[in-house]
């Protein structure tokens, strides 16, 4: 059977600066100006004071895992031939929450509040996506 | 008794079994359901003067029709003023709700009929299409899907961050499974109603860790309805109003790794608001229903209403106290994990109890002197928290 390509992101055009950095390795999350927080995912105004002055700037990459499961079935057509693969909710170091894969792992060995790392994995000539690995014990 | 603090009350229901029917339309089941609601309150049928169906996911061509009238019409009803669509996912009918009681306490309109019907076992393709055709609903398409994300995963990650700070177990879990299911072997309207075990749930296929397959809701074809007046109007229409004592809804998210809590969700805030407007504590409520889909949900609504401390939910459920006979009877038309997953039906489903076991005609499920039920939903990735106390009497 023919596996169909996974989806690209369908971007919306606020969020174009976010997959520009990605494809260039770096990590941008918007930081409102006005109320100084961090804001991820991109967003038009504020969420947290309305402010419309919204900067980015890049975040280190380095978090913990919020929550994690590894698809074992049921997953949709393209991400069958993946399976066992790993879905986490990861709490980056600057306080902001995103869904990513964590590749590279014992999927046997993951636990929540684990130390992961950004790792830019090319998609294609347009996107590259964000994912994580663990970071070893030091 | 006082009467002005309730919101409303639900005067009729009307239910079809939960289940795989190739041959019916849903419209089929939309009005058998309907009518079965209008007949139930014994009112005559040009006494509905508003219509709130819902969406239905299995086609986009059923929704519009249902917005756009087609019930008005085939059941020839001559009065309506206003029908139109309220859709939230799992907490369509908790919205409905809320919008017919305050339109009723507006005196717009006299008798409300909300109506939902959904053919998702035999209206989509089965097996990786069907899949497929549900894997990216509810998901966001640039922040979730491109992971992989699907509803079996998202709830995986609620799962395991709840047992991660609870300690609850996978058995645990099932348990949920086993309870719902101890009440769907009574329920004639459920789809699943042989004897589950722990054991049947544990060794059944594992879909995204620790989410297995019988710990899945299934889709199926049903239909619900409801009728739905004014406080002061329903003790002269019928014999047992159930009345709407409390309301309380949250929305805490969009994208589902956004959600700032996945082992809470808004259901404190929620249940404080219902409880409050209804001026009654969890200890007065006398059956409890949780809205599931998975077992995770249906715990953590448990506990954040109050029926025990976080983290006891589990143990609870394994114990019994939330079966047939038990202490807190949870669940009692079986959930969607054996009922059967029927769309926003699931709630409609949970409401349209709630109502029987007030009223004291939920048959073998009866739970003895019921009095006052809370009830839950919750729409798409579980975006939003609702709550319902609804009770025989007005406290």
């Amino acid at each position: 059977m023919q596996v169909p390509e996974k989806p690209d992101p369908l971007v919306i055009k606020w969020a174009r600066p976010f997959w520009d950095g990605t494809r260039e390795e770096k990590l941008l999350i918007q930081k409102c100006s006005d109320c100084q927080k961090n804001i991820f995912y991109p967003r038009m105004v504020c969420p947290y004071c309305f402010s419309d002055n919204l900067e980015w700037v890049e975040a280190s990459g380095k978090g913990t895992i919020y929550s994690f499961t590894v698809v074992e079935a049921n997953a949709a057509s393209p991400f069958v031939p993946d399976m066992p693969f790993v879905i986490a909710v990861i709490i980056l170091e600057e306080g902001v929450r995103m869904l990513s894969n964590i590749v590279d792992c014992d999927i046997d060995a993951l636990q929540c509040d684990q130390a992961v790392e950004v790792t830019f994995v090319r998609k294609n000539n347009e996107f590259t996506l964000p994912l994580f690995k663990p970071v070893p014990a030091t | 008794m006082r009467r002005g603090k309730a919101k409303g009350a639900i005067i009729g229901i009307g239910e079809v079994p939960t289940g795989r029917f190739q041959e019916s339309e849903a419209i089929e089941f939309a009005l058998k359901s309907a009518k079965m609601a209008i007949e139930d309150a014994g009112i005559d049928k040009d006494e509905i003067d508003c219509i709130l169906p819902t969406a239905a996911m299995f086609s986009g061509n059923f929704t519009n029709e249902m917005a756009t009238g087609r019930i008005v019409e085939e059941l020839g009803l001559k009065n309506v003023k206003t029908n139109c669509n309220v859709w939230s996912g799992g907490s369509s009918s908790s919205n409905s709700l809320k919008i017919a009681c305050a339109m009723l306490e507006r005196g717009e309109v006299k008798n409300v009929l909300m109506v939902q019907a959904e053919k998702l076992a035999t209206g989509i393709p089965s097996g990786q299409a069907g899949i497929d055709l549900f894997a990216f609903a509810g998901q966001s398409p640039e922040w979730e899907v491109p992971f992989g994300q699907n509803f079996s995963s998202l709830t995986a990650l609620a799962t395991i961050r709840y047992q991660y700070e609870t300690g609850t177990t996978d058995e645990q879990m099932a348990a949920v499974c086993v309870s719902n299911r101890k009440w769907a072997e009574l329920n004639p309207n459920a789809f699943f109603r042989k004897p589950l075990t722990i054991e049947d749930v544990m060794s059944s296929k594992m879909i995204a860790r620790p989410l297995r397959a019988k710990m899945s809701n299934m889709l199926f074809d049903g239909g619900e309805a409801l009728v739905v007046t004014s406080a002061e109007r329903a003790p002269d229409v019928v014999e047992k109003p159930v009345y709407i004592l409390g309301e309380g809804g949250l929305s805490t998210h969009f994208v589902f790794s956004q959600e700032p809590d996945m082992t809470r969700f808004g259901f404190r805030e929620a249940g404080r608001q219902a409880y409050e407007q209804a001026g009654l504590t969890v200890k007065d409520i006398d059956v409890a229903e949780i809205y599931d889909s998975y077992p995770i949900y249906q715990i953590i609504g448990f506990e954040e209403l109050g029926f025990c401390k976080r983290g006891e939910a589990g143990g609870i459920f394994l114990r019994g106290d939330t079966w047939p006979g038990g202490k807190i009877p949870c669940t009692t038309d079986g959930g969607m994990l054996s009922k059967g997953h029927i769309g926003a039906g699931g709630s409609y489903s949970l409401l349209i109890e709630s109502v029987r076991q007030c009223r004291g005609t939920a048959g073998e499920r009866q739970v003895p002197g019921a009095r006052f039920a809370i009830e839950t939903g919750t729409g798409g990735t579980y975006v939003d928290s609702h709550v319902t106390i609804l009770g025989s009497e007005i406290p």
